[in-house]
């Protein structure tokens, strides 16, 4: 194993960095809060402009072929930031799960559209019941003359507003399993509902009322969707705990600077034990989580899909709860501060919160890591 | 980055399998618990000496195997896993790099073939009654009358001085300077006259522990290493080895395969353990944690072959959280045997253990182990002294 960048990779995150250093202040980001969804289509052009949506896509369709380790890196980068463009949801959940299925005409078609930034596709699996768990699918699919008509509901599609097209995950009556369908964002009967997040993003929630698609939205048949899909959420879970990674490291940049120059008592803040004490705690529990992420990037590399599965839900909740603590900490050792919404430390804690319930929770991981436990122990 | 396996480790792996077929059975299967008894280290010492890995964490310059620490990683591992008798880790971690770098070719003569044939167990006399972490504040001294040295005062926490044969001790040869230039590093017989080892019993009811007490003991002159005054310099050096092996990692995952098997051994009701969801998570949250401890160790011992600083802050960060894990998961273990967890089993290195207790074969010395890793947090600088290193190392405060 060798954790150190290599000289490409360094590269890469060196331009990462350069570029929200540079473009996405805290400032900047706010501005884009305010001014609307999902970042901004400039923000976007560049990221493609720069490479980061085509890192780790296959190079029969246009991607350059990077490992999850490129992505990841890049991930990172944007967590500093905390990023509002869908980096996620359109350049990972959906385009690796698009790269993952078997229907190579809408491969062709689409993935080098979405490596050119032209074109967004958004993830729709999750459903109220299943709480990020993608196995646990209602929506209907029917068989019709001309494809599959649909019927259900999905909740939390990240990177929806500006999608072109869906990825649904649905059951087509008459068969086992799950499969997936690329559904039009414009289609008739597709109700869209917009909902903001607590990390200033935005997500839809889509009720399908009688939505026809044609044969060949067809991406993976009944038998092969949740394999596929789970390709797709094994990339967007350890992406997500890379940029969870990024903003540790930040708050800790940032609150360690505060502890220098807040003065009370007539001394800098940062000379009481007690606070250095809990900053060698937090830089301690990211260092662990950082552990983690090297572990689920080693299993992406060489594990079986189930061995993965099982590390990548060991990482999801470890990693996030070890973000959820240093950021929260974050806010404490800033005090009244840190409460404030001009003031970044917060939005740390709040996209900690938020990223703890995408992709399944820290408890749904947990315990689907228990089950497993208890599978290999009982053999 | 790059996370393909290497695979001249599990070739490695093997070879050390092999190696471990061949050793005699009444050395293999041992309860361990942090040092086994003073004959089965002596004879393990001689084994892995006939198998040419006498010195398993030192260079070949030295006489060692110059394994790389992912090797040491996986001997320690396989080792444990055989339940092999432990080693003397005072001379092959911290007083045989000492040796290797500041002894004279005659003390080298003098010590090295019996830590080799293991007929030579060594122990570290360095704390003081009330020095506690600040160890530049002892007050043993050592008055220089002709080619001896006469030692007078106490050391404390001296563990295992009841079963060594010398000691590696810091004394004070003079108390007119700056507090750390005052020191020297002086090795000793244990059966010079003048010295008086007393049992401290701790609360793994198991003896390691002691006040050693030195009453003008006479040592030769011969037996100091560098030169005087130099000790503390030595001891900065000694206590910057091995970061990545003191999360003893080998006997962390020792803990979690135990835990595992009372999962799937013991029942609550007339169900396994491992099928309440309460102890499930537990493990989940366990199981993790290990992981990703596992990995950190990987990091820091990469950091440390290359000599990188960020060992240091990384090494301390680790420290605080396999010794932290260290508690969680001997906790772990004692309450998962219910109301056994509540007996006293007698400690398993006792001479007559008593008369057969329920459970006693799984479940003994689990309950000493847990009381005894109580000590983690405070031996090799506290946790608290860990923390003070990195937030000044790492964010300047």
């Amino acid at each position: 194993m060798d954790f150190d960048l290599t000289s490409e990779q360094q590269l890469l995150q060196d331009s990462v960095r350069r570029y929200v250093d540079k473009s996405y202040s805290f400032e900047s980001r706010t501005a884009l809060l305010k001014a609307g969804k999902n970042g901004s289509a400039d923000n976007w052009g560049s990221f493609a402009a720069n490479g980061w949506l085509m890192a780790g896509l296959p190079e029969a369709f246009g991607g350059l072929g990077g490992s999850v380790l490129e992505t990841s890196i890049i991930a990172q980068q944007l967590g500093r930031a905390l990023v509002l463009e869908p980096y996620l949801g359109c350049a990972v959940l959906a385009a690796q799960t698009l790269a993952a299925c078997d229907n190579t005409a809408q491969k062709e078609r689409l993935l080098p559209l979405l490596v050119e930034g032209s074109s967004r596709v958004a993830l729709a699996y999750s459903e109220p019941g299943s709480r990020g768990m993608p196995e646990t699918v209602a929506l209907r699919a029917e068989r019709s003359a001309e494809g599959f008509t649909l019927y259900g509901l999905k909740s939390l599609v990240m990177g929806a507003d500006g999608a072109d097209a869906f990825i649904v995950s649905a059951r087509i009556a008459g068969t086992q399993g799950i499969s997936l369908l690329l559904v039009d964002a414009n289609s008739a009967g597709l109700e869209r509902q917009a909902l903001p997040l607590h990390d200033g993003t935005w997500v839809e929630e889509l009720n399908f009322d009688g939505v026809e698609v044609g044969a060949e939205a067809l991406l993976a048949d009944a038998g092969k969707g949740l394999a596929v899909l789970q390709e797709g959420l094994a990339y967007g879970i350890v992406v997500l705990c890379s940029g969870l990674i990024g903003s540790m490291e930040r708050t800790l940049e940032v609150t360690a600077e505060y502890l220098k120059v807040r003065k009370q008592f007539g001394v800098p803040i940062g000379s009481f034990q007690a606070l250095q004490h809990r900053m060698a705690d937090m830089a301690a529990e990211m260092e662990i989580a950082r552990s983690m992420l090297h572990v689920a990037l080693s299993s992406m590399v060489n594990d079986t899909p189930p061995v993965r599965d099982k590390t990548l839900s060991s990482a999801k909740m470890l990693i996030c709860r070890a973000a959820k603590l240093v950021c929260g900490q974050g806010i404490q050792l800033h005090g009244g501060i840190g409460m404030t919404e001009e003031y970044l430390v917060g939005h740390y804690f709040k996209h900690a919160m938020v990223a703890d319930l995408l992709l399944g929770s820290s408890d749904s991981h947990e315990a689907a890591c228990a089950a497993a436990l208890q599978a290999e122990l009982r053999a | 980055m790059d996370f393909t396996p290497d695979s001249s480790l599990a070739e490695f792996r093997q070879e050390v399998r092999r190696f471990l077929q061949d050793v005699p059975a009444d050395l293999k299967g041992l309860r361990r618990a942090t040092r086994s008894p003073r004959e089965e280290v002596m004879r393990w010492q001689k084994v892995l000496n006939d198998r040419g890995w006498g010195a398993p964490y030192w260079a070949k310059e030295h006489g060692g195997t110059g394994w790389t620490v992912p090797q040491i990683l996986v001997f320690d591992d396989e080792c444990s896993a055989a339940g092999t008798p432990t080693q003397d880790g005072f001379v092959h971690k911290l007083l045989g790099p000492v040796l290797n770098a500041f002894a004279s070719p005659e003390q080298k003569a003098q010590h090295m073939p019996a830590i080799f044939n293991g007929e030579r167990l060594w122990c570290q006399g360095f704390s003081e009654p009330g020095s506690g972490s600040d160890l530049a504040s002892l007050q043993t001294r050592a008055v220089r009358d002709g080619d001896h040295y006469v030692v007078n005062g106490q050391k404390i926490w001296t563990s295992y001085a009841h079963h060594a044969d010398w000691i590696f001790l810091l004394v004070r040869t003079n108390p007119d300077v700056k507090k750390q230039a005052g020191i020297s590093f002086l090795l000793v017989d244990m059966k010079t006259p003048g010295i008086t080892v007393r049992p401290i019993r701790s609360i793994d009811d198991a003896h390691h522990l002691n006040e050693t007490f030195f009453d003008n003991v006479r040592v030769p002159v011969g037996n100091l290493i560098g030169m005087e005054g130099q000790g503390w310099s030595i001891t900065k050096f000694l206590l910057n080895n091995e970061h990545a092996t003191a999360a003893d990692l080998p006997e962390l995952k020792r803990y979690m395969r135990e835990l595992k098997q009372f999962a799937s051994t013991l029942h609550v009701g007339d169900r396994l353990l491992l099928e309440r969801p309460e102890f499930a998570l537990k493990l989940a949250r366990l199981d993790a944690e290990l992981q990703a401890l596992e990995m950190l160790v990987q990091r820091v011992a990469r950091l440390e072959q290359e000599h990188r600083p960020e060992s240091h802050t990384l090494g301390s960060m680790l420290k605080i959280r396999a010794t932290e894990f260290q508690q969680r998961i001997t906790e772990a273990h004692v309450e998962a045997l219910g109301d056994y967890g509540a007996i006293a089993y007698p400690h398993p290195h006792e001479p007559n253990p008593p008369a057969n207790y329920p459970l006693q074969t799984l479940a003994n010395g689990i309950a000493n182990e847990m009381f005894f890793r109580r000590a983690s947090t405070i031996y090799g600088g506290t946790s608290e002294v860990q923390r003070g290193i990195i937030a000044k190392m790492l964010f300047q405060l």
